[in-house]
């Protein structure tokens, strides 16, 4: 049980290529915490740095108060499990359980204790004494799971601890892997670069964009404010609609319609007016114009034609083409988000798709134009230039806060109202 | 696949005789001329009239044989497990660390390999005598480990870069020290490699006849090949054909031991299931 503390934590390699720049936040004692972000981000930099496989260039790391930065990993007390499960193949399984606790010369009494619980826990019992070899992905993956817990340690750290199993699999061991921290109560860091398993699992997340933390926040926060662009594009599955945009008074100029703004977000973008923005705008903000009952007198309405319609019983999904993209301000990032929904979004030079999900009694029907209506309080400006939100609720005073500063305030900054009391907010994002 | 035919099958029965006869008739031939009596001996019959184990009692009876059997055995053993334990420290480290340098290591480990023995027969043989380990057991060990090394250290390293390193960190994170993660972890996964490695490094020691003879005078150190060129018979002018033809046998013994208590060992396919897939 400790707390772990990163206090601008860097790793800059021999060939001056910096992996982790100035990482610095905070990890709750007992806390479930995801690093994410597109591969070669740093995130397993970090994570190995933690557990004190890589050495930290500039910074420090404290756990439980103690600085640790030159404390060896075995004397971190941290259990990590690997991508590749690294479970020792000439061991049993209960062997390989029972080396942490072998090397820390336990009694045989304990170590046998602890390793029949810890099966018990992970339904392994009846393999402890096979070879890993003759085992499934599943299995070895919980064996290695299993090494981690009966150690008892202070933290453990996950590295992409699913991402070699198959999707039906993988969401069964999500489940799993929560409900074991959950009961266990012990703080995990846990490293992937799937949005949903960020979203689903973590209390908090961090979000990672080339060695930089760009947000760290709950998942709910990093859906409804994201702090800039690449966090709005990353998170949320069907990736949020990005398209270009303009400000003329308290009017959002989109390619499809003019949406006047609520005052309240108006207020917030002073001095954005003749910069070229970029409106970020959820699935769920589109409805069907017919069937809008609350707000409808805020708002625009505006029609388009159904190119494509995802209909899965619960959701709706319509997708539709608008004149105008960002293409040239989003090719960066839609190269790095390697989600392919996210990328597609994105369209080409001169048009972009748009995803919505409206509600499933609507009549849309492939090809037929259809009256929509976007909401206004749900629509988010970036800066098109630093990718900035502009609409963020918790920015400081400024609206200039650097990103270091973003993350240290993150834990305590609550969404405003406006943002929770919107009913579709209150959806899971997956 | 074509199915296979009758003139299938005798190519390959044939095929297979011929390379069993080629390579065990010489064997056949040694063990048939060890169990002949002295007058026997060019009767050239292949299979001896009236089998004897006279060579073998006589051998034995000598005490220069049993001593170079004893030193052979020795030598051999001694300088496996030196250079084996030395090869796999630095096989590890080659594979592990980066370090400027390294391939120098490899290419110059590669180059001693690949020296001429017969050419450091002098100077060593100067060398070791002011340095006392003319005639001594290590005087043959060092010089037995240095032409092995490189080959044990290039086995030893394929076989470790074949290791996960995930394993080693794994180990590290479980609170091993760096040695116990070796110890325990990495070394009983490389085992074929340090198998293999043996048995070659053992047979070069064992078969040695180029510094055994340059470099001992006696029985102290005398090691069988070398022990078997200065048989003598009973006069000056007998050859002790059957004598050297026994020694030939015996000798042979461990070394088809070894290979077949380490064959066991050498099972491929010992890393699966350590990671994915």
């Amino acid at each position: 049980m400790a707390e772990i503390v990163l206090d601008r934590v860097t790793k800059k390699y021999g060939d001056g290529f910096e992996a982790v720049k100035e990482a610095d936040f905070t990890i709750e004692d007992g806390e479930f915490f995801i690093l994410v972000g597109p591969s070669g981000c740093g995130k397993s930099t970090l994570l190995n740095m933690i557990v004190g496989l890589e050495d930290i260039t500039s910074g420090e790391l404290r756990v439980g108060g103690k600085v640790v930065n030159d404390v060896d990993p075995k004397d971190r007390n941290m259990a990590m499990v690997f991508q590749s499960y690294a479970i020792y193949p000439h061991m049993t399984v209960r062997q390989n359980m029972a080396f942490p606790l072998r090397i820390a010369k336990m009694d045989d009494d304990e170590v046998d204790r602890r390793v029949e619980e810890a099966a018990r826990l992970l339904e392994l019992t009846e393999h402890l004494d096979r070879k890993p070899g003759n085992l499934s992905g599943g299995q070895r993956q919980r064996v290695a799971m299993g090494r981690a817990i009966v150690r008892e340690p202070a933290a453990f750290l996950m590295d992409e601890p699913l991402s070699n199993l198959d999707a039906k699999l993988r969401v069964q061991m999500r489940t799993t892997v929560a409900r074991l921290q959950q009961r266990l109560g012990t703080t995990t860091v846990y490293v992937t670069h799937d949005q949903t398993e960020a979203m689903t699992l973590g209390d908090r997340v961090a979000v990672m964009r080339r060695g930089i933390v760009q947000q760290v926040g709950s998942p709910r926060e990093l859906y409804n404010d994201p702090a800039n662009l690449f966090v709005a594009g990353f998170i949320g599955s069907p990736a949020m609609n990005l398209l270009p945009a303009e400000l003329d008074g308290n009017t959002v100029k989109l390619p499809m319609v003019d949406v006047p703004l609520p005052d309240e977000v108006h207020r917030r973008l002073a001095g954005a007016e003749g910069r070229r923005l970029i409106a970020g705008i959820r699935p769920e903000a589109f409805e069907d114009a017919s069937l809008v009952t609350d707000g409808g007198a805020q708002g625009a309405t505006f029609t388009a034609t159904i190119d494509v319609i995802e209909w899965l019983g619960a959701e709706l999904y319509i997708h539709f083409s608008v004149e105008g993209s960002a293409h040239e301000d989003l090719a960066d990032l839609a190269a790095e988000l390697d989600t392919a929904d996210a990328a597609a979004g994105m369209g080409d030079a001169d048009h972009a798709d748009v995803v919505g999900r409206i509600d499933v009694a609507s009549q849309a029907a492939v090809g037929q134009p259809l009256e929509l209506w976007i909401d206004p309080r749900r629509i988010q400006l970036f800066d098109a230039e630093t990718g900035e939100n502009l609409t963020r609720q918790d920015r400081s005073g400024e609206g200039r806060a650097s990103l270091r500063e973003q993350a240290s305030d993150e834990p305590a900054a609550e969404p405003a109202a406006g943002t929770d009391a919107d009913p579709a907010s209150a959806d899971s994002p997956a | 696949m074509r199915p296979t035919t009758t003139k299938d099958r005798v190519f390959w029965v044939a095929g297979a005789a011929i390379v069993i006869v080629y390579a065990l008739v010489p064997v056949a031939w040694i063990i048939s001329l060890s169990l002949k009596p002295p007058d026997k001996l060019t009767d050239g019959k292949f299979f001896p009239r009236n089998p004897t184990f006279d060579n073998y009692t006589k051998i034995f009876d000598d005490p220069q044989f049993p001593a170079a059997l004893r030193n052979s055995i020795g030598i051999a053993l001694i300088a496996t497990l030196l250079a084996v334990t030395l090869a796999m420290f630095a096989a590890y480290a080659i594979v592990r660390l980066d370090f400027p340098g390294k391939k120098i290591v490899l290419t110059g480990a590669l180059a001693i390999a690949m020296f001429p023995p017969v050419s450091i027969i002098g100077p060593l043989f100067n060398m070791w005598r002011s340095l006392h380990l003319f005639d001594t057991w290590f005087g043959l060990i060092i010089p037995y480990m240095t032409f092995t090394l490189p080959l044990a250290i290039w086995t030893l390293s394929a076989f470790f870069r074949e290791i996960p390193w995930d394993l080693d960190k794994a180990a590290r994170v479980d609170g091993a020290t760096p040695f116990q993660a070796f110890r325990r972890i990495i070394a009983p996964l490389a085992a074929p490699g340090v198998f293999t490695s043996a048995i070659l490094v053992f047979i070069f020691a064992w078969n040695d006849f180029l510094f055994a003879t340059a470099l001992t005078s006696t029985n102290r150190a005398r090691t069988v090949p070398a022990s078997i060129a200065f048989f003598t018979g009973s006069s000056q002018f007998d050859f002790p054909a059957g004598s050297i033809a026994a020694a030939s046998v015996v000798v042979t013994i461990p070394i088809i031991i070894m290979v077949l208590i380490f064959q066991r060992r050498i099972v491929a396919g010992l890393t699966s299931g350590a990671v994915k897939g």
